[in-house]
């Protein structure tokens, strides 16, 4: 796509868009925005991205079975999957690694170390 | 089936070129762009709707891998919005200028206006002659603005801008009073707003990093885990049609999940969602009966083929060998000169050289003869013999089905005793557990066995039962259970095409409640902020007990995904849970969540006083690019501060470390 040829009428030129091959401009990353937003003085009453992120929570987090989605109240030792009952403890003993993997990715457990 | 939903994988339609008349052309019409992260509605402020709704994405197909010098390379169009017919084509492709829901990436959305521009017929020569009012994320930071600003007046020449929150938009578009909680569920955040007597308390307000493009991909993923044999055929797309039309929030989702826990209430309430079936043809149109005649008739061929093979060389070899007799006889015969001259056509070089090939001849064609005997006994065998080791089931319908009942059962309790193995042996290989203790046992009690181990045969299978290897018998079940599964695979009556589609059924239970309660509960995918009803509570604790009273009395929900059955129900037992004792509350929810505040913004557009709330040219080059003119509608402007000039920076290090010596008593 060369910019010139598809250029809109309204448009006296392209503004962002580059030509294909030309050197592409990197877009800063809302997290790079963020923090470099972060390193200025801004006066004690502005209110900023980062500062209105939603608290911690403070209530336990409750336990649901990975693959059903009841209250789980026991966890596999070997995979680390939660589950609810004895059929379910079937499903997870068979269920193969790359399952397993994803199911502890998705509730976001699959980096915890131990 | 009573309940089976059948997807619609709704496809989109090409935006037209609208009409440009005059009336837009010469009257300075604003142009209002609800620019959101998951659709960007465009229309002019003089009409009552919104003239393009589109997904906020565009496509840029790869360029063409084969660089071939005859061909310049041709560059697939991008697509853009509405123009991208079958989303799960160039679902690799995607691209959003949204990072969460802030616009970050400008060169899409530069390519995102011309396509807005473009398709509104604005055909003026340099310069795109309206003012705009763009919507923009809650507390946008002043860096991404100014980029924005840079290429509106700079990129399209536009007049003037005015920048406005959609939530507020929506918030006076539906002429709830000035003091309000909104809650803005978004596609990427979930904001609360505390708005009290028109006045914005920005530094009270909430954002849960949270929204309806997370609940997809939870569903996505979840689904894809539960079935991951359709992982393909659960797209994104779909899994986005269930989210909209068949997903809802639990009033108590505790209590919820507790009923599907009972198998009737699970069988009577489950949703199937049918996903498309193909017919799949075996594998090149022919029964099984028909394949195993055509090897049939290859195998005969070959040994056709062989037969004649054999019978030429037969007959060749007896060409030779009379011959070679003929020649004998001449020297039986007394006749050497002519002996010798036939011996040199042979390249034979005396009487003994021709004997021994006589006989090497005669050898060859006794065994080539034994051959072609055996050859055809063969076939005669293959005419006869019925396969052995195959499974021959009776031809009589009731015997059959109870030969494969029969069948089924010893197939069945041989898998079992596979897995029972499998089990044992992955026990086994652990330390501490039960088997591997009886393993040792064993193994202890072979050590102390007297002489007379052995005597019996069963003594031996101490060893099987130690192996952590397969053994034999485990060898011997596999050749039977694929013996087994080969006759179930070819008698076992073909399920019917109804049952055939119940494989390709989705089985929703609990996942539709699931999903949308990623809101309340966000640790549900690891993610450790407070959930919706703890951040609203953390939001009234800042307030006054009065102020709470008339904010918890006015909840304004409004945003795409507030649209969930039963999200307004629960967030008033929620209020009821987390408010005083006999207080009241009320949620009031938007009457269009999606396109309110584009019909706020096009209100705004409309009043009065709209020309003293823009950013005009002059202001630009004046104020810079991030600058802001404040309405009711929008964020609050803050001049960012100048950088911290190198000398304000933290002294170097070592000046503040304090030294201390450490006196180590020998």
């Amino acid at each position: 796509m060369t910019g010139e040829e598809e250029k809109p009428c309204f448009k006296r030129e392209n503004k962002f868009i580059v030509k294909s091959g030309c050197k592409k401009r990197m877009w800063r990353s809302l997290k790079q925005i963020l923090t470099a937003e972060r390193t200025l003085l801004w006066p004690n009453e502005a209110v900023l991205y980062y500062s209105i992120n939603a608290p911690p929570t403070f209530k336990p987090t409750k336990k649901y079975s990975d693959i059903s989605g009841l209250p789980a109240p026991y966890v596999d030792r070997h995979s680390k999957l939660f589950y609810a009952n004895v059929e379910e403890f079937a499903t997870v003993r068979s269920l193969p690694m790359d399952i397993t993997a994803g199911y502890l990715q998705l509730r976001g457990a699959n980096n915890l170390v131990g | 089936m009573e309940n089976i939903l059948v997807l619609k994988d709704y496809k989109t339609v090409p935006d037209i070129v609208h009409e440009y008349g005059p009336t837009l052309k010469f009257g300075h019409i604003p142009l209002v762009i609800d620019n959101g992260s998951y659709q960007c509605r465009v229309g002019w402020s003089i009409y009552e709707e919104p003239h393009l709704i589109f997904k906020n994405l565009i496509a840029r197909p790869r360029k063409d891998r084969c660089k071939k010098d005859a061909e310049p390379p041709v560059t697939p169009p991008i697509q853009i919005g509405n123009d991208i017919l079958n989303i799960e084509a160039v679902r690799f492709q995607l691209k959003t200028q949204f990072d969460k829901n802030v616009v970050t990436h400008f060169e899409v959305q530069e390519q995102v206006c011309d396509y807005i521009f473009s398709h509104l017929g604005i055909d003026s020569e340099g310069s795109v002659p309206h003012p705009i009012v763009m919507t923009e994320a809650f507390v946008t930071p002043n860096y991404c603005r100014q980029l924005m600003s840079e290429l509106l007046f700079e990129g399209y020449g536009i007049p003037a801008v005015s920048y406005g929150v959609d939530s507020l938009f929506s918030m006076y578009r539906n002429d709830i009073g000035d003091t309000a909680l909104i809650v803005n569920c978004g596609y990427h955040t979930i904001h609360i707003i505390p708005v009290i007597r028109g006045k914005v308390i920005g530094e009270h307000a909430r954002r849960i990093n949270l929204g309806g493009s997370e609940m997809i991909s939870y569903l996505h993923k979840l689904l894809q885990l539960k079935y991951p044999v359709h992982v393909n055929a659960i797209t994104m797309s779909r899994i986005e049609e269930i989210l909209q039309e068949h997903s809802s929030v639990a009033l108590d989702y505790q209590e919820e999940i507790r009923k599907w826990s009972n198998p009737d209430y699970y069988e009577a309430n489950v949703k199937k969602v049918q996903l498309p079936y193909v017919q799949t043809a075996s594998s090149s149109g022919l029964t099984a009966e028909q394949q195993k005649e055509r090897k049939k008739e290859m195998a005969r061929r070959l040994l056709e083929i062989n037969a004649r093979k054999r019978e030429e060389r037969l007959a060749e070899d007896e060409e030779q060998l009379n011959q070679l007799l003929a020649i004998q006889d001449m020297i039986e015969d007394g006749d050497t000169d002519e002996f010798n001259e036939a011996i040199k056509g042979f390249d034979i070089k005396s009487y003994e050289d021709l004997q021994r090939q006589i006989s090497n001849i005669n050898v060859r064609i006794e065994k080539n003869k034994q051959r072609i005997l055996a050859a055809a006994n063969a076939e005669e065998n293959l005419e006869v013999r019925p396969t052995p080791g195959r499974m021959q089931p009776p031809s009589d319908p009731e015997a059959f089905q109870a030969w494969l009942n029969e069948t089924r059962a010893k197939y069945r309790s041989l898998v079992a005793r596979r897995e029972s193995r499998r089990a044992r042996r992955a026990a086994m290989a652990k330390r501490r557990s039960a088997a591997a203790a009886e393993r040792m046992r064993v193994i202890s009690r072979l050590a102390a066995a007297g002489d007379d181990f052995g005597d019996q045969d069963s003594d031996w299978d101490a060893y099987k039962s130690i192996s952590r290897e397969a053994d034999s018998d485990s060898e011997a079940d596999g050749e039977r259970l694929v013996e087994l599964e080969e006759a179930l695979r070819e008698y076992e009556p073909p399920p019917a095409a109804d049952q055939r589609h119940t494989t390709h059924q989705l089985h929703l239970a609990i996942e539709p409640y699931r999903a949308p309660e990623l809101m309340f509960q966000p640790s549900m995918m690891g993610n450790l902020e407070a959930g919706l009803a703890e951040s609203m509570e953390y939001v009234f604790k800042h307030f006054s007990p009065e102020d709470q009273l008339l904010l918890a009395n006015n909840v304004f929900l409004t945003g795409g995904c507030s649209q969930f059955p039963g999200l307004k129900e629960r967030l008033e037992r929620e209020l009821l849970e987390m408010r005083p004792f006999q207080s009241t509350h009320k949620v009031v929810k938007a009457k269009n969540p999606s396109l309110d505040p584009w019909y706020g913004a096009r209100d705004f557009a409309g009043s009065n006083e709209f020309e003293n709330w823009c950013v005009s040219k002059e202001d630009y080059y004046e104020m810079g690019g991030e600058y802001l003119k404040e309405h009711y509608a929008s964020n609050k402007y803050y001049k960012s501060p100048a950088p911290i000039a190198d000398n304000n920076l933290a002294p170097a290090g070592d000046a503040n470390v304090v030294k201390e010596e450490i006196v180590v008593d020998c």
